[in-house]
C-alpha cells in the first residue's frame, strides 16, 4: 500500500509573491509615479522623438533602474527575473514611454554578459545604460531575410582592423542610433552560417550610409546601413572570429523569448481592450465577447507561461527553441487584440488622428502588430524550428 | 514566487507514467471496448495499490496528503494514457470535496473507502451521466440546489452510450433511498464545478499532447512522393501549431491548481480558464492530428481515435468551451479593475 508515499513528500510549489518583492513592486511604483513625463513623448521615430527617448533612458539611468538584472558594476541592481518582470508589469501599468534601447538593453545586453570580455562588459554595457549609446540590430540583408545565413557583408581582417563592405537593412531604430551589431562573413570562402563573426560597428565611421525607410505608418522606423571600405577595430569583435551564428542564435533567443516582450505589455492591452468594450458595449455584437474572453485568458496564460519559464531558469534551467512557441503566441495575440479593437471602434477605425477612445493609438498598434509575425524571424520559421526541433520532424 | 515543480513532483509524474505505459495500452483499451467492460478491476487494484486513489486524502484519513497541484500532474499522466478507470472523477471531484461534506454523509464516503479500494460516482447537471455505475458502491448526485448519497442497491439505471466506447455511462432511473443535503451547497457545488473544469483540463493536455505524439510519430514513417510526409511545411506548421496551443494552456492548469490549493478567491476564474485553454488545445489537436494522418486517421483501426474520442467527451462535460466563455466573460465585465497586470497572481 501507498508505494508513493516514501518517495514523495508534499509539493511546495508556491506562486504568490514574497514580501520582498511586494516591497520591490512598491519601490519601482513610486519612482515611476514621480519620473514618468506627464505628457507623452514625441515619436521615438521622429529625431525629436528620439532624442526625448534617450533622455527617458537617462532618466532611468538615473534611478538604476536601465536594466535590474545586469549586475551592479555594469549600471544594474543585480536582480532576478521575477524581479525583472515585477518591474516590466509596473513599468507598463505605469504607461512609460517605449524603450528606445530595447535592442541593446534586452538583446545585446544578455548577449554581451554571456560571451564578452570584461572590457566589452564595462565599456558597452555601461553606456548603454546611461544612452549614451543606443543600438540598432543588422542582421537582414537584401539577400539574407528568413534565410539569414546567405549573408554577403563581408568584414576583412587587416591587422588589427576588419573592414567591412555591404548593405544591411530593415535595422529597426537605425535612423537614428548609434551603432549596430550584427553578422558580418569574415570568412570569405566560407558559405551559409560558418565563417560569420559578431561585430559591434558605431554608425558615425567614415564609409557608413544610413537611408532611413519609412514604415507602414510613415515614420521611419528602420533603414538600411551601407558599409563602404568601414574601419572597425577587432576588439569590437564579441566571441571568436568565426562564431557569430551560435552567438546570434542565443541573441534570437532573447528576441524571441521572455526579453524582449515582456507579458505585462500584451496584459495592458488586454486591459485596455476591455475598458474599450466596456465603453462602447452597445454597439458591439455578441461575437466580440468572445473575443474580449480570448484577449484576457491568452495574455494571462503567457504570463503564468513566462513566469513558469523564468521559475525554471531561476533554478538552473535554460531555454532553447521553446522560445518559439512563444514568439508565435504573443505576436499572433497582439495582432488579434488590435483587430479587435478596430472592430469595437467601428467608423472611427480609420480617423488615425483622434484621440476619441484611443483611436489612433489603436490604429498604430494595429499597424505595427502586422510585424509581430515577421520580425525576429518569422512566424512560419519557427513554426519549422518547432517541428524540427521539438517535435523531431525532418528537415 | 516559484512556479516550478519538485523533485519529488517529477519522479511522482514518472511512476503513474510508467504504470500505465505499462498497464494502459491501446491494445488493453480496445480490449475493455470489444468486452464492453473497460473499468479493468486488476488495473484499477494497482493504480489503488501506489495509493493513488487516496492521495489527496490527509493523512488520518488514509491518504497521502497530497496537494491539487500534484493530484492535476497526476491525472494529466492519465489523460495521455487515455486511462477509462475513473481515477481522476474519484480523487478530484469526490475526495478532493470530502472536507466540505456534512459529518454524517463524510462517515459514509469514508467508510466506503475504509472498506477496500471502492469506487463512488457522480452525476451533475454539468456532467449528467456518471461514468461505470456498475462498478461503483455509491452515487454522490448533485441537482440545482440538493445533493444526495444513493448506495447503489438503492439505484436504477441503464446503460447510455457513449460516442468514447471506454466511458461507460448510465442513466438514472429512480432511486429508493438516499440521503439527501443542502447544507452548505453553495459552497460544494461552486467547489465540484471548478474541479470539474479543471479535472477535465488536466486530462485534455494530457490526450492532446498524446495526440501530437502519436502524429509526429506516423508522419516520420508516412512516405510520399519519396519522403517522410513529416518533411513538408504544411505538416509541420500543422503539428506546431498543437504545441504551441498545449505550452500556452499547461500553466493554465498548475496555476487553476495552486489556486485551489491556495484557496485563491478567484480560483473559479482560474479553473475556467484552465478548461477554456484545454479545449481549445485539444480541439485543434484532434483536427491536425486527423489531418496528418490521412484517411488513416478516420479509421476505427487507428490508435488515433481512442484519444481523439474521449478529448471529444471531455470537452462537452463539465463546462465546454462556451460555457468557460461565458464564465470569463461576466467576471470580466464584472471586476475588470481586479485583473489584468497585478492580478495574475
Ligand atoms: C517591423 C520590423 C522590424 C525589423 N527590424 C529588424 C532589425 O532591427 N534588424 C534586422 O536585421 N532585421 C529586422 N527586420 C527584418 C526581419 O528580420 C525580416 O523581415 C525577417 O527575417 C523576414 O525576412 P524577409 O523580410 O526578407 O522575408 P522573406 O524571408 O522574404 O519571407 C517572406 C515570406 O516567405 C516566408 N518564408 C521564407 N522562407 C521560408 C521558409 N523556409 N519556410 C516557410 N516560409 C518561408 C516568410 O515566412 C514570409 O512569410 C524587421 C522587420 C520588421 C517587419
Amino acid at each position: 500500500m501507498h508505494l508513493l508515499k516514501k518517495e514523495m513528500q508534499i509539493l511546495k510549489m508556491k506562486i504568490n509573491f514574497t514580501k520582498d518583492q511586494d516591497i520591490f513592486r512598491q519601490e519601482v511604483r513610486s519612482w515611476l509615479a514621480d519620473n514618468v513625463p506627464k505628457e507623452s513623448l514625441l515619436s521615438l521615430d521622429t529625431k525629436e522623438g528620439f532624442e526625448q527617448h534617450r533622455q527617458w533612458e537617462k532618466t532611468l539611468n538615473s534611478g538604476n533602474w536601465s536594466m535590474v538584472t545586469w549586475p551592479k558594476e555594469y549600471g544594474g541592481r543585480g536582480l532576478d527575473l521575477i524581479q525583472w518582470l515585477i518591474f516590466e508589469e509596473e513599468y507598463y501599468r505605469a504607461e512609460a514611454p517605449t524603450r528606445v534601447n530595447q535592442n541593446g538593453v534586452f538583446l545585446l545586453g544578455p548577449t554581451l554578459m554571456e560571451f564578452g570580455t570584461h572590457e566589452q562588459k564595462s565599456k558597452f554595457l555601461n553606456a548603454m545604460a546611461t544612452g549614451d549609446h543606443i543600438w540598432s540590430q543588422g542582421w537582414s540583408e537584401p539577400g539574407a531575410g528568413s534565410d539569414m545565413a546567405a549573408i554577403r557583408t563581408t568584414a576583412v581582417l587587416e591587422g588589427d582592423n576588419y573592414r567591412i563592405n555591404g548593405q544591411k537593412t530593415w535595422s529597426s531604430r537605425a535612423a537614428y542610433a548609434d551603432w549596430t551589431f550584427g553578422l558580418f562573413r569574415t570568412d570569405l570562402d566560407s558559405e551559409r552560417h560558418r565563417g560569420l563573426s559578431f561585430i559591434l560597428v558605431p554608425l558615425d565611421l567614415p564609409g557608413v550610409t544610413v537611408r532611413p525607410i519609412p514604415q507602414l505608418d510613415g515614420e521611419p522606423g528602420f533603414a538600411e546601413i551601407y558599409f563602404d571600405d568601414v574601419i572597425v577595430p577587432v576588439e569590437n569583435l564579441l566571441g571568436g572570429d568565426g562564431e557569430g551564428w551560435k552567438i546570434a542564435m542565443a541573441t534570437a533567443g532573447f528576441e524571441r523569448g521572455l526579453m524582449l516582450r515582456s507579458p505585462a505589455r500584451f496584459q495592458q492591452t488586454a486591459a485596455k481592450l476591455l475598458n474599450l468594450y466596456i465603453e462602447n458595449e452597445e454597439h458591439c455584437s455578441p461575437m466580440m465577447q468572445s473575443k474580449i474572453v480570448e484577449a484576457w485568458a491568452q495574455s494571462e496564460s503567457y504570463a503564468l507561461s513566462i513566469y513558469h519559464t523564468a521559475s525554471k531558469m531561476l533554478a538552473g534551467g535554460s531555454i532553447g527553441s521553446e522560445s518559439s512557441l512563444g514568439k508565435i503566441f504573443w505576436s499572433e495575440l497582439d495582432h488579434m487584440m488590435h483587430q479587435t479593437a478596430l472592430k469595437i471602434l467601428g467608423a472611427s477605425a480609420e480617423l488615425s488622428n483622434s484621440s476619441e477612445h484611443d483611436a489612433a493609438q489603436w490604429i498604430k498598434g494595429f499597424m505595427f502588430s502586422y510585424g509581430g509575425p515577421i520580425y525576429a524571424g518569422t512566424n512560419e520559421i519557427q513554426k519549422n524550428i518547432i517541428a524540427e526541433r521539438l517535435l523531431g520532424l525532418p528537415k | 514566487m516559484n512556479f516550478n515543480f519538485t523533485e519529488e513532483q517529477t519522479q511522482f509524474k514518472d511512476v503513474i507514467k510508467s504504470l500505465l505505459a505499462d498497464e494502459c495500452t491501446p491494445s488493453s483499451i480496445r480490449d475493455g471496448w470489444s468486452a464492453k467492460k473497460s473499468f479493468n478491476q486488476s488495473r484499477w487494484n494497482k493504480i489503488s495499490e501506489l495509493g493513488v486513489l487516496s492521495s489527496n486524502l490527509s493523512e488520518e484519513d488514509g491518504g497521502l496528503g497530497m496537494d491539487q497541484v500534484a493530484l492535476a500532474l497526476m491525472v494529466e499522466e492519465m489523460g495521455y494514457a487515455g486511462l477509462p478507470e475513473p481515477v481522476a472523477e474519484q480523487t478530484f471531484l469526490v475526495n478532493d470535496l470530502m472536507p466540505l461534506f456534512p459529518e454524517g454523509l463524510k462517515d459514509e464516503i469514508k467508510s466506503i473507502h475504509e472498506s477496500g479500494n471502492q469506487y463512488i460516482a457522480l452525476a451533475h447537471p454539468l456532467s449528467p451521466n456518471p461514468l461505470f455505475l456498475g462498478h461503483a458502491a455509491a452515487l454522490l448526485l448533485f441537482d440545482e440546489s440538493t445533493y444526495q448519497f444513493i448506495l447503489k442497491d438503492d439505484l436504477n439505471f441503464k446503460p447510455l452510450a457513449s460516442n468514447d466506447p471506454s466511458r461507460e455511462l448510465s442513466a438514472i432511473d429512480s432511486i429508493k433511498k438516499s440521503i439527501s443535503s443542502s447544507e452548505n451547497f453553495e459552497t460544494l457545488n461552486s467547489a465540484v464545478t471548478a474541479r470539474g473544469s479543471l479535472m477535465t483540463a488536466a486530462l485534455l493536455i494530457g490526450l492532446a499532447q498524446k495526440m501530437l505524439d502519436l502524429s509526429s510519430a506516423y508522419v516520420l514513417d508516412r512516405n510520399q512522393f519519396g519522403k517522410p510526409i513529416g518533411s513538408f511545411q504544411a505538416i509541420k506548421h500543422m503539428l506546431a501549431d498543437i504545441a504551441v496551443e498545449i505550452e500556452f494552456a499547461k500553466p493554465t492548469v498548475y496555476r487553476a491548481a495552486h489556486s485551489l490549493l491556495d484557496k485563491n478567491p478567484k480560483s473559479n476564474l482560474h479553473c475556467s480558464h484552465a478548461k477554456y485553454m484545454s479545449a481549445r488545445a485539444a480541439e485543434l489537436a484532434c483536427k491536425n492530428s486527423i489531418q496528418a494522418h490521412g484517411a488513416m486517421g478516420y479509421t476505427w483501426e487507428m490508435d488515433l481515435h481512442i484519444y481523439m474520442r474521449k478529448a471529444w467527451s471531455l470537452m462537452a462535460c463539465w463546462g465546454n468551451e462556451d460555457k468557460q466563455q461565458d464564465i470569463i466573460y461576466k467576471t470580466l465585465t464584472t471586476s475588470k479593475d481586479e485583473l489584468g497586470v497585478l492580478y495574475t497572481f
